[in-house]
C-alpha cells in the first residue's frame, strides 16, 4: 500500500507544484508578490496535510495547535450534494503552518498541504492563509483538482467562473454558465470596493482578461496592493461593462474547453468577493436541482387516481368513514403530483387511505404488518468512491465492478486509482 | 394409491406476483433515493430487490409492479407489502390494490427415470416432446392451466397459476409418469 511518500501524496503534491508553477507567472503578471503564491501553496499544503488523506509523509508536523481554518460554532458538512469525497473534518490534528491564529473562540485547525480533492469548503468559514489574511466562505465553495497540464492561460478566467461552479464535475460546471452573466457584472463592481488585496485581484483579472489575447500583460497597470482598489479599477482602459460582456463570453469558452485547476486561494478569493457582492448580486443558486432540471423519460407525473372508489366505502363505512373520505379528496387535491415529498401527508392519509381502500385490498398499515426493511446504515459509510465505470455487471447477486479513474476514501485516506476491479456480494 | 405426494416433495421454486399501487410512480425518485435499486432507463422500469423475502420487483412508472423471486404465495405478498410501504416512504402515495399471483413455479423429482419417448407416444397430443429443441417433454393439463416439463432424469418443473394447480398437475401426471419409467443408468 503505501509507503511513507505514497503515490498519493506524491500524486497530490505534483498536482500542486503544477498548478503554482502555472500560475507564478501570472501571478506576477496581475503584479501580485510571488509571497502571495508561496502563501497559496503552503496554506493548500497544509490543508491537504490536515485532512490525512494519504499518507502523512511529513510526519513532524502533527503536534501543534496552530490553526488555520477557523470553522463556525456548528460545523456540519456532511449534506452537500457535490461529488466531493473529502470532508474537512473538524477537529484534526493539525500541521503547524506558518499563521498564527489568535482567535480562541472559533473553532479553528489548519488543512494539512496534502489535501485529498475534491474538498468542500462549506459556508460560514474563514479561511486563512499563511500571511495572515483572512478570506470569509460564505457560499460553499468545492476545490477540486483537473488533471496536470493544464495551460496557465486560462486561469484567469477559470479563477473566477470556478466560485460559479459548486459541482466539482467538469460537465457539471457547464450547468453554471447562464448564470454567469448576472454574476460577473454586479460582483466585479462591488469587488472593487474590497480591501483585501487578493480579491482586488479577480476584479482586474476580470476587467482585463478581454483585452488580452491569451497573454494577461499589457495594458493592466501594476497592482498595488493597497487599500483603495478603485484606481486600479479605473486604470482599465475599457468600461467595466464591456470588459464583463467580453470577460464572460470568454469564460464561458475556456471553460468549456478546458478541465479547470482549482486553487484554494481562487476560491477563498472569489468567496469574498461574493460576500462583498451580496448585496447587490442576484439570488445565487448554486445548488441546481439535478433532478427537476432533467427530464423525466418515462412520461409525466401524474396524479394519483381519484379512486372511483372513494364512493363505494361511503356505504359500507359509518359516518366516519364519509369524514374520511373527504379529507382523503382534499389532502389528494392539495397535495397535487405524487411524487412530492409527502410522506407526512402519506402517512396522514394513509388513516384515511385505509378505510377507503376497505374493497380494494388491505391498507397498507403504517408500520403495522409491512416491516420496515433493515436500515442500511452502510450509508452512513463515509468509504467513498468516486470514478468513472468501465463496465458494471451483476448475476443474481453478485456484481462486478470495472472502474477507472477514480479516487476512493477508505478509512479516510485516498486512494488514487485509474483502474480497479471489484467483486461484491449483495 | 394417488396420493403421490406422500414420497414426492413438491419444491416451490419462484412465485410471480403483481401489484398496482395505484398512482404514478416517478422512476426517478425512486432510483435516486431508493434503496437497493437498479434503474434501466432504457427499459423504463426499477428493479428492487428485498432482502428479507428474497424477491426483485419490477417497478414500471405507471404504478404497476411485479414481484418475483418468493418462495410461497404468502411470501410473495409480505414481500409485495413492503416493497410498497418502501415506496410510500419514498414519498408516493401508494395503495397496495390488484395483489394478484401470477405464476408459480414449482420442481418435484421423481425416484424414477422417465422414458420421454414412450411418455410422449401415450399421451399425445397433451404431451409433446421435441429433443432437438429441448431435453424435457412438455405435458400441458389445459383445465389447470398448468405445464409441466418431464425430464429423462424423473426430475419435473411445473409452472401454474397458483400452488393449489400446481400440486393438483403433480398428482395428475404422476401415474402417467409412472407407466413409463425406466431405470436410472448408474
Amino acid at each position: 500500500m503505501l509507503t511513507n511518500t505514497g503515490p498519493v501524496a506524491k500524486l497530490y503534491l505534483s498536482i500542486i507544484d503544477d498548478v503554482i508553477d502555472s500560475m507564478r507567472e501570472l501571478f506576477l503578471d496581475e503584479g501580485l508578490e510571488d509571497r502571495v503564491l508561496d502563501d497559496l501553496r503552503h496554506l493548500w499544503e497544509s490543508k491537504m496535510m490536515q485532512s490525512k488523506a494519504m499518507e502523512d509523509f511529513r510526519q513532524n508536523n502533527i503536534n501543534s495547535s496552530n490553526f488555520v481554518l477557523q470553522l463556525p460554532a456548528s460545523y456540519n458538512q456532511s449534506d452537500q450534494e457535490l461529488t466531493a469525497s473529502v470532508v474537512i473534518p473538524a477537529s484534526q490534528n493539525v500541521h503547524s503552518f506558518p499563521v498564527k491564529n489568535s482567535s480562541e473562540t472559533l473553532a479553528t485547525f489548519s488543512l494539512p498541504a496534502a489535501l485529498a480533492y475534491p474538498v468542500q469548503i462549506p459556508a460560514g468559514v474563514t479561511l486563512q492563509t499563511a500571511s495572515g489574511q483572512l478570506y470569509k466562505v460564505n457560499v460553499p465553495v468545492v476545490v477540486t483538482q483537473a488533471p496536470a497540464g493544464q495551460q496557465p492561460v486560462s486561469h484567469p478566467t477559470q479563477k473566477v467562473t470556478e466560485r460559479r461552479e459548486a459541482p466539482a464535475s467538469h460537465p457539471a460546471a457547464v450547468q453554471p454558465h447562464p448564470i454567469l452573466p448576472h454574476e460577473v457584472e454586479p460582483s466585479s463592481l462591488p469587488a472593487s470596493s474590497v480591501t483585501q488585496p487578493k480579491t482586488s485581484l479577480a476584479p482586474s483579472q476580470e476587467s482585463c482578461l478581454p483585452q488580452l489575447s491569451p497573454e494577461p500583460e499589457g495594458t493592466l497597470a501594476e497592482t498595488e496592493l493597497s487599500p483603495q482598489p478603485e484606481p486600479v479599477n479605473l486604470s482599465m482602459t475599457a468600461s467595466p461593462s464591456t470588459q464583463l460582456f467580453d470577460f464572460q463570453i470568454s469564460a464561458e469558452e475556456v471553460l468549456t474547453q478546458t478541465a479547470q485547476t482549482r486553487d484554494v486561494d481562487d476560491i477563498l478569493k472569489q468567496a469574498i468577493e461574493e460576500e462583498r457582492g451580496k448585496a447587490e448580486r442576484l439570488d445565487l443558486d448554486y445548488s441546481y436541482s439535478v433532478l427537476s432540471d432533467i427530464v423525466q423519460l418515462d412520461g409525466p407525473a401524474d396524479n394519483s387516481d381519484l379512486e372511483e372508489g372513494d364512493g363505494v366505502p361511503l356505504e359500507e363505512n359509518d359516518f366516519l368513514g364519509i369524514i374520511n373520505a373527504e379529507a382523503i379528496k382534499a389532502l389528494q387535491e392539495g397535495n397535487g403530483s405524487s411524487d412530492g415529498n409527502s410522506i407526512s401527508s402519506s402517512s396522514d392519509s394513509e388513516g384515511a387511505d385505509d378505510l377507503a381502500d376497505v374493497e380494494e385490498e388491505d391498507p397498507l398499515n403504517s408500520g403495522d404488518d409491512v416491516i420496515e426493511q433493515d436500515i442500511p446504515d452502510l450509508f452512513d459509510t463515509d468509504n467513498v468512491i468516486v470514478c468513472q465505470y468501465d463496465k458494471i455487471h451483476r448475476s443474481k447477486n453478485r456484481w462486478k465492478f470495472h472502474l477507472k479513474d477514480g479516487v476512493m476514501c477508505y478509512r479516510g485516506r485516498d486512494y488514487v486509482f485509474s483502474k480497479a476491479v471489484g467483486e461484491a456480494e449483495w | 394409491m394417488d396420493s403421490s405426494d406422500e414420497a414426492l416433495d413438491i419444491i416451490v421454486t419462484n412465485v410471480v406476483a403483481t401489484f398496482r399501487t395505484r398512482c404514478h410512480l416517478n422512476l426517478r425518485t425512486i432510483a435516486l433515493e431508493g434503496t437497493n435499486v437498479i434503474y434501466k432507463p432504457e427499459v423504463g422500469k426499477v428493479l428492487m430487490k428485498l432482502r428479507k423475502p428474497k424477491i426483485t420487483a419490477s417497478i414500471w412508472s405507471s404504478g404497476k409492479i411485479i414481484c418475483t423471486g418468493a418462495t410461497s404465495e404468502d411470501e410473495a405478498k409480505l414481500g409485495a407489502r413492503r416493497l410498497a410501504r418502501c415506496l410510500q416512504k419514498l414519498g408516493f402515495k401508494v395503495r397496495f390494490s390488484a395483489f394478484r399471483v401470477v405464476n408459480v413455479l414449482a420442481v418435484c423429482s421423481m425416484p424414477f427415470g422417465v422414458h420421454l419417448i414412450d411418455f410422449t407416444k401415450n399421451n399425445r397430443p397433451i404431451a409433446s416432446y421435441e429433443p432437438e429443441l429441448h431435453p424435457a417433454a412438455t405435458y400441458r393439463i389445459k383445465h389447470l392451466k398448468a405445464t409441466i416439463q418431464v425430464f429423462s432424469t424423473g426430475s419435473i418443473t411445473v409452472t401454474g397459476p397458483n400452488v393449489q394447480n400446481v400440486a393438483t398437475a403433480v398428482e395428475q401426471v404422476y401415474p402417467l409418469l409412472f407407466e413409463c419409467q425406466k431405470p436410472l443408468c448408474k
